[in-house]
C-alpha cells in the first residue's frame, strides 16, 4: 500500500506539489498502478542483469573543440535573464 | 580522559584538462563571459543527447594506473537524479556501481598506504551567483569533466590528509591530466570524519565536510570538526551523521541539512550512453604513455644521482621541472651541480607555483648541460659557471656565445705569477696587514687577482702562490 | 496500395503539378479541414512554401528529384525543429523554440521535404488516445467521434485525413503503430538505434524510436530508407544495417516462416482476431509457413514497460523547471516553490502520474522490487524474442486488441487504458522493428491493424512481408477518409 506520506515524499523528490484535494485521488491511482506493477513479482527472471538495449559499446567523441553557441541563442528561451545569466528571481 | 583517534576518508574531485567538455564539444577553458561556453547539450535542451569524450576515459584510466588501481574492463554511466538550478538536466551523469577504476592506493612518506576505493568520471555542474534578490545561473562549467577519487577511511591525522591530497595533486599534475588548482576549483574535496577511542576498531558516526577548496581551510575545518566531535563524545552526546560546511569567517563547521533536502538520488543506468569496454591494448597503451611517477623519480634521483631528499623532492614537483633536470644532467659527472643550478639560480627567477609548473626559462636544458660539462672538463670554474648561467638566464644565449676560448682552460702559470705580483704591488697596505698577522687581508689581494684573470684562475692555487710571493 | 510518394514525385517531375501548387493545395485543405480532426497544432506555411519554390527551381533546372523531395509532410510535435515552436503538446513547453534541429529533420530538409506543420500528440507522448494533449486530442478521420489513437495521434490523423502525405511520429510503447492501426495506415517502428533520436524530446530513452506513418508500405519503406542513417550525435545510433529496404519489397515470401505467439491473442476482440486469421490465410496462400509457439514471458510486458518507461521518464522530465525554457509559474515565495509550482501547473495529470510512478520505482527501498526486477525481466523478454526468431523470420500479431475507441474512453481508469498497449509494448522492450498495417474493418467500418515483428535490424524482412500482403489483398482492406487532398 502506498501511503499519503509516501506520495508526498515522492512528489517532493519529483518536485511536484500535491494539493490536499489531489492527494486522495493520486494515492488511489498510484495504488492501482503499483498493484498492477506488482504482477511482476510472480516472475522469477532467469536472465542476469540486463545490459543496454542495443548492445553497443565505446561510442566516443574525439576531444576537439567546436565553437559554442551564441549566448543570445542559449538564453533565447529563458523566461527571465539578466546580464548574460539565466535568472531566477527570489520571489514573484 | 579518553584519547581519540581520527578516522578520515577523502572524496576528491579533480577537473580533467581536456579541450572539450565530457559530453559535448564546448571548450573547457576557465572563465569566459557567463553562458558563452554552452550549447544545446550542456544546457540540457530537450531532445539533446550526450556523447562521451574519449580523452576523459583515457585520463581517468591514467589516473587509475598512476594510483595502483584495477581498471574495470566493463563500465557504464549512470544518472544521479536531483533538482538544482546548476544541474540543467536535473540529473548528473556519473558512475554508480561500475566505476572505471577501483582498489588503488597512494603511499605516504611515513610508509602508510591510503587505499583508494574507486575513481569514476562525471560531469561538473554550472555556477550559481546569488545576488540582487535572485539566483544567476552560468553553465560555462556545466559539463566540464571530473574524476572523483574516493579514499578508504585510512587517514589518521590532519597531516596525513594534507599529504595525501598533495600526493594526489602531484601525481595528477605529473601525468598531465589536471592542473589541480584548488583556488580555481579544479581540485576540491569532501572530508569524511569520525572519531573513535584510541585502540578501538569500530568506526564512530561520521560527518562529511563539503567542498574544501584550500589546504589551509581543510586543515582548519578538520581541526574544528575533530574537536567538536570529541566534545560531543566526551559529554556522552551522539554525533549526528550529516553534511557540514566550513565557515571561513567564524572558522567553524556548520550543518548544511535543510528540512526538504532528503536526498534520494535514484541512480539508474544512463540509457543515452553505451557500455564502456576497456581492452588490454588500451590499458597497455596508456601504461606506456604514463611518465615515471614523481615518488619513484625522487627515489631514483636520490639513489642514482646522490641527490639529497630535499633536492629530489623539489625537482619532482612538476613534470616539466623533472624533464628539464633529466635533460640537463644527461652525461654530466655530477648531477648535483645541475640540481644546484636549477634550485639555486633558476628557481629564484620563477615566482609562484604556476611559473614553476610552466617552467618557461630562457636557458634550454641542452645549454645548461653544455655549461656544466665545461666545469666537468675543468675548462671553467664554479664562479664562472654561476655568472655565466645568470647571463644565460638573461639572454637565452648558449655558453659558447658567452665564454670565449680565452676564458677557458685556466690561466698560464707565467701570466698568473705576473698577475699575483702586480696585485701585491698594488696593495701594499693589505700586504703589510697580512704580514702583521691579519690573515683576512689576503682576500683583498686574492680578489684583485681573480678580477684580473676574470675568474678563470683557481682560487686555492692563487692563494698558495700569493703566500709564497709575499713571504719571499 | 500504390506509393503516394512515388506518384506525386512523378507528377512533379513530369510537370503535371508544381511543388508549389501541391503544397498550396495541402495548406488550403489544412486551413479548411484541420478543425474537424485537430491533427495539426501548428502549421508552417512559410517554411513549406519556401521549400516548394526551391523544389520547383530544381525541377526547372532539370535536376532529378530525391526520394522525398517536394513531398508535403508533417512532424510530431516532439521532434525538434530549429526556429519552429516544439511543445510536446504540453503547457510546460508552450513558447519553446528549439535552437537546433533533430537529426531526422536535418536529413529530411536536405531532401527538401515540405513541412506543413507540427502535429498533435499525447502530452510528452504519454497516452494512447492523443487526449492528454494540452491542445485537445486529434480525432479519427474515419469517425470524428473517435480518437485517432496515441501518442502520435496527430500524425495519423493528418495522414489518414489526407492533410499530409506522410509524417514522422515516435514509438515508445506503440505510439506509431497504434494510431496507424486506428486510422487505417502503415506505421513503422524501427529497430532501436536505426533512426537517430537526437532532437526527439525524450519520454523513455531506451524505448523511444522515430518512424514513419504513411498510406502504404512502400511509402514507409521510402521514408525509412531516408531516415535510417548513423548519427554520431546519438551514442545509441547504428543506422540501417544492409541494403535499402525499398529494394527487397517485391521479393517473394515463399517459404518464409511466420511465427504466431499465442499470448498476443489473449483477450483481443473477436472481429480483430478474425481479421488477423484472414491475414494468416493470405500469407499461407503466398507460400509462407505458419509456426505457432508460446512466449509465456510476454505476460510481463506491460508492467515491465510501465515501470521502466516511467522510471526513465521521471528522470527525463526533471529538467522542466522554468529556468532555461518553457513555462514558468507567475507567483512563488522561493526557488523551490518556483520549481514545484512550475511543474505542477505545467504538466498534465497523466504526465504527473507517470513521473510519480517512475520516481517511486527508482526510490530507495523500491528499486530492487520494481526497477531492477523489471530490468531483469526485460532481459528475459529480449531472450524470448531471440528464441522466437530461431523458429521464424517474422512474427504476426494484432496491433491493438480493439479498434479506435470513442472520445473520453481512456479517461476513467489508468490501468485499463494501459492494457490497450498490450500488443505493442513487447517490441519496444526488446528494441525490435515492427510495422502495423491495415488488415480489415470492424462492423462500424473502423480500420483493424496487424503488426509484423522482425528480428533486430530486419526492417527489410517485415516490410517485404507487409508489402506482399498489401499487394495480395488489393485495396479492399484500405479506405481513404472522405476528406483532405485526394489527388
Amino acid at each position: 500500500m502506498v501511503t499519503h506520506e509516501e506520495i508526498l515524499n515522492i512528489a517532493n523528490l519529483a518536485k511536484l506539489s500535491v494539493s490536499p484535494e489531489e492527494l486522495d485521488e493520486l494515492t488511489k491511482d498510484m495504488n492501482e498502478i503499483i498493484g498492477f506493477a506488482d504482477t511482476i513479482n510472480a516472475a522469477c527472471p532467469q536472465a542476469s542483469d540486463f545490459d543496454n538495449i542495443n548492445g553497443l559499446s565505446n561510442a566516443f567523441r574525439e576531444d576537439i573543440v567546436v565553437p559554442s553557441y551564441d549566448r543570445e541563442e542559449i538564453l533565447k528561451n529563458a523566461e527571465s535573464r539578466d546580464d548574460g545569466y539565466f535568472l531566477v528571481k527570489k520571489r514573484m | 580522559m579518553t584519547n581519540y583517534e581520527l578516522v578520515c576518508g577523502l572524496e576528491t574531485h579533480i577537473e580533467l584538462s581536456t579541450n572539450t567538455k565530457i559530453f559535448c564539444s564546448c571548450t573547457t577553458e576557465f572563465g569566459g563571459d557567463p553562458n558563452t561556453h554552452c550549447c544545446p547539450v550542456c544546457i540540457g535542451l530537450p531532445g539533446t543527447l550526450p556523447k562521451l569524450n574519449k580523452r576523459v576515459v583515457e585520463y581517468a584510466i591514467m589516473a587509475g594506473l598512476a594510483t595502483n588501481c584495477e581498471i574495470s574492463r566493463v563500465s557504464k554511466m549512470d544518472r544521479k537524479n536531483y533538482v538544482y538550478p546548476d544541474l540543467p538536466k536535473a540529473y548528473q551523469i556519473s558512475q554508480y556501481d561500475m566505476p572505471l577504476c577501483k582498489n588503488g592506493w597512494v603511499e605516504l612518506s611515513n610508509g602508510r598506504k591510503i587505499r583508494l576505493t574507486r575513481i569514476h568520471i562525471e560531469e561538473d555542474a554550472g555556477k550559481l551567483v546569488h545576488q540582487r534578490g535572485g539566483t544567476y545561473v552560468d553553465y560555462n562549467r556545466g559539463g566540464v569533466p571530473l574524476i572523483e577519487i574516493v579514499s578508504e577511511p585510512d587517514i589518521r591525522s590532519i597531516d596525513e590528509a594534507k599529504e595525501y591530497l598533495e600526493k594526489l595533486q602531484l601525481i595528477m599534475r605529473f601525468i598531465g591530466i589536471s592542473d589541480c588548482k584548488m583556488q580555481e576549483g579544479s581540485m576540491r574535496c569532501d572530508v569524511n570524519i569520525s572519531m573513535r577511542p584510541m585502540g578501538t576498531e569500530k568506526f564512530g558516526t561520521r560527518t562529511e565536510i563539503k567542498n574544501m577548496n584550500s589546504f589551509a581551510h581543510m586543515a582548519k575545518a578538520m581541526d574544528y570538526e575533530m574537536n567538536r566531535q570529541i566534545d560531543l563524545l566526551q559529554s556522552g552526546e551522539a554525533v549526528v551523521q550529516e553534511t557540514r560546511r566550513y565557515n571561513e569567517e567564524d572558522d567553524c563547521t556548520e550543518s548544511m541539512r535543510g528540512k526538504e533536502d532528503a536526498h534520494d538520488y535514484r541512480y539508474f543506468r544512463e540509457p543515452d550512453l553505451v557500455t564502456i569496454q576497456v581492452s588490454d591494448e588500451i590499458v597497455n597503451e596508456l601504461k606506456d604513455k604514463l611518465p615515471e611517477l614523481p615518488q619513484k623519480k625522487a627515489k631514483r634521483y636520490m639513489e642514482d644521482f646522490g641527490l639529497p631528499e630535499a633536492d629530489a623532492l623539489l625537482l619532482t614537483q612538476y613534470r616539466k621541472i623533472s624533464e628539464y633536470f633529466e635533460a640537463a644532467s644527461k652525461g654530466v659527472k655530477n648531477p648535483k651541480t645541475v640540481a644546484n643550478c636549477m634550485i639555486g639560480q633558476i628557481f629564484s627567477r620563477l615566482e609562484g607555483d604556476g611559473a614553476k609548473e610552466n617552467f618557461a626559462v630562457k636557458v634550454t636544458p641542452e645549454n645548461l648541460n653544455a655549461l656544466v660539462r665545461l666545469l666537468d672538463d675543468g675548462k671553467i670554474r664554479m664562479n664562472l659557471l654561476k655568472t655565466t648561467l645568470e647571463k644565460m638566464l638573461d639572454t637565452g644565449k648558449a655558453p659558447s656565445e658567452l665564454i670565449s676560448e680565452n676564458d677557458m682552460g685556466g690561466v698560464d702559470p707565467g701570466a698568473l705569477k705576473a698577475a699575483c705580483e702586480q696585485a701585491i704591488a698594488a696593495n701594499p697596505n693589505a700586504v703589510s696587514d697580512y704580514l702583521g698577522g691579519k690573515e683576512k687581508a689576503l682576500k683583498a689581494i686574492l680578489g684583485a687577482v681573480m678580477k684580473a684573470t676574470r675568474g678563470r684562475a683557481d682560487a686555492m692555487e692563487v692563494e698558495k702562490l700569493l703566500v709564497q710571493l709575499i713571504k719571499k | 496500395m500504390e506509393s503516394r510518394i512515388k506518384k506525386l514525385r512523378e507528377q512533379m517531375a513530369s510537370g503535371q503539378i508544381s511543388c508549389l501548387e501541391l503544397t498550396k493545395t495541402y495548406l488550403e485543405a489544412m486551413d479548411k479541414e484541420n478543425q474537424k480532426i485537430n491533427a495539426y497544432v501548428r502549421s508552417t506555411p512559410e517554411v513549406a512554401i519556401e521549400t516548394a519554390k526551391r523544389v520547383d527551381q530544381k525541377i526547372a533546372s532539370g535536376e532529378p528529384l530525391l526520394p522525398l523531395e517536394g513531398i508535403p509532410m508533417t512532424l510530431k510535435d516532439n521532434i525538434s525543429t530549429k526556429g519552429i515552436e516544439t511543445t510536446c503538446c504540453s503547457k510546460i513547453l508552450k513558447g519553446y523554440t528549439p535552437i537546433y534541429n533533430a537529426t531526422v529533420w536535418d536529413l529530411l530538409q536536405k531532401q527538401n521535404a515540405v513541412l506543413l506543420g507540427k502535429t498533435n500528440m499525447d502530452e510528452f507522448a504519454m497516452g494512447s488516445s492523443c487526449e492528454t494533449s494540452c491542445f485537445g486530442g486529434a480525432l479519427n478521420p474515419h469517425d470524428t467521434s473517435r480518437v485517432a489513437g496515441g501518442s502520435s495521434g496527430g500524425v495519423a490523423s493528418a495522414v489518414g485525413g489526407n492533410l499530409a502525405v506522410y509524417g514522422l511520429g515516435s514509438d515508445t510503447g506503440g505510439s506509431i503503430r497504434q494510431p496507424a492501426s486506428f486510422c487505417g495506415l502503415t506505421g513503422l517502428k524501427p529497430t532501436y538505434g536505426a533512426v537517430s533520436r537526437y532532437g526527439l524530446i525524450a519520454y523513455a530513452s531506451s524505448f523511444d524510436q522515430i518512424g514513419p506513418i504513411t498510406q502504404s508500405v512502400e511509402d514507409a519503406a521510402i521514408v525509412y530508407d531516408a531516415i535510417s542513417v548513423y548519427d554520431e550525435k546519438d551514442s545509441t545510433s547504428r543506422g540501417k544495417v544492409g541494403a535499402p529496404v525499398c529494394e527487397t519489397l517485391k521479393n517473394s515470401i515463399k517459404g518464409r516462416k511466420i511465427g504466431i505467439a499465442k499470448e498476443y491473442f489473449d483477450g483481443i476482440r473477436d472481429d480483430v482476431n478474425k481479421a488477423i486469421q484472414n491475414a494468416i490465410q493470405v500469407y499461407e496462400s503466398l507460400g509462407a509457413q505458419i509456426v505457432y509457439f508460446d512466449m509465456p514471458s510476454l505476460k510481463y510486458s506491460l508492467p515491465v514497460y510501465y515501470i521502466l518507461a516511467c522510471a526513465e521518464a521521471s528522470s527525463n522530465l526533471g529538467r522542466y523547471d522554468g529556468i532555461r525554457y518553457g513555462y514558468k509559474t507567475g507567483h512563488y515565495a522561493d526557488r523551490n516553490e518556483m520549481v514545484c509550482k512550475t511543474r505542477s501547473e505545467g504538466f498534465g495529470k497523466e504526465v504527473k502520474r507517470r513521473i510519480l510512478l517512475g520516481t517511486y520505482v527508482l526510490s530507495a527501498g523500491y528499486y530492487d522490487a520494481y526497477y531492477k526486477k523489471a530490468q531483469n525481466l526485460r532481459g528475459e523478454l529480449v531472450k524470448a524474442f531471440e528464441d522466437a526468431f530461431q523458429k521464424c523470420d517474422v512474427m504476426l500479431a494484432p496491433t491493438v486488441p480493439m479498434t479506435a475507441f470513442p472520445l473520453n474512453f481512456t479517461a476513467k481508469d489508468a490501468v485499463e487504458t494501459y492494457l490497450t498497449d498490450i500488443c505493442t509494448v513487447p517490441v519496444n522492450i526488446a528494441g525490435l522493428p515492427a510495422v502495423s498495417l491495415p488488415c480489415g474493418f470492424d462492423a462500424a467500418g473502423l480500420p483493424i491493424g496487424m503488426q509484423l515483428i522482425g528480428n533486430r535490424f530486419c526492417e527489410a524482412t517485415i516490410l517485404n512481408a507487409a508489402h506482399q500482403y498489401e499487394t495480395a489483398v488489393g485495396d479492399h482492406v484500405f479506405r481513404s477518409a472522405e476528406m483532405g487532398v485526394r489527388l
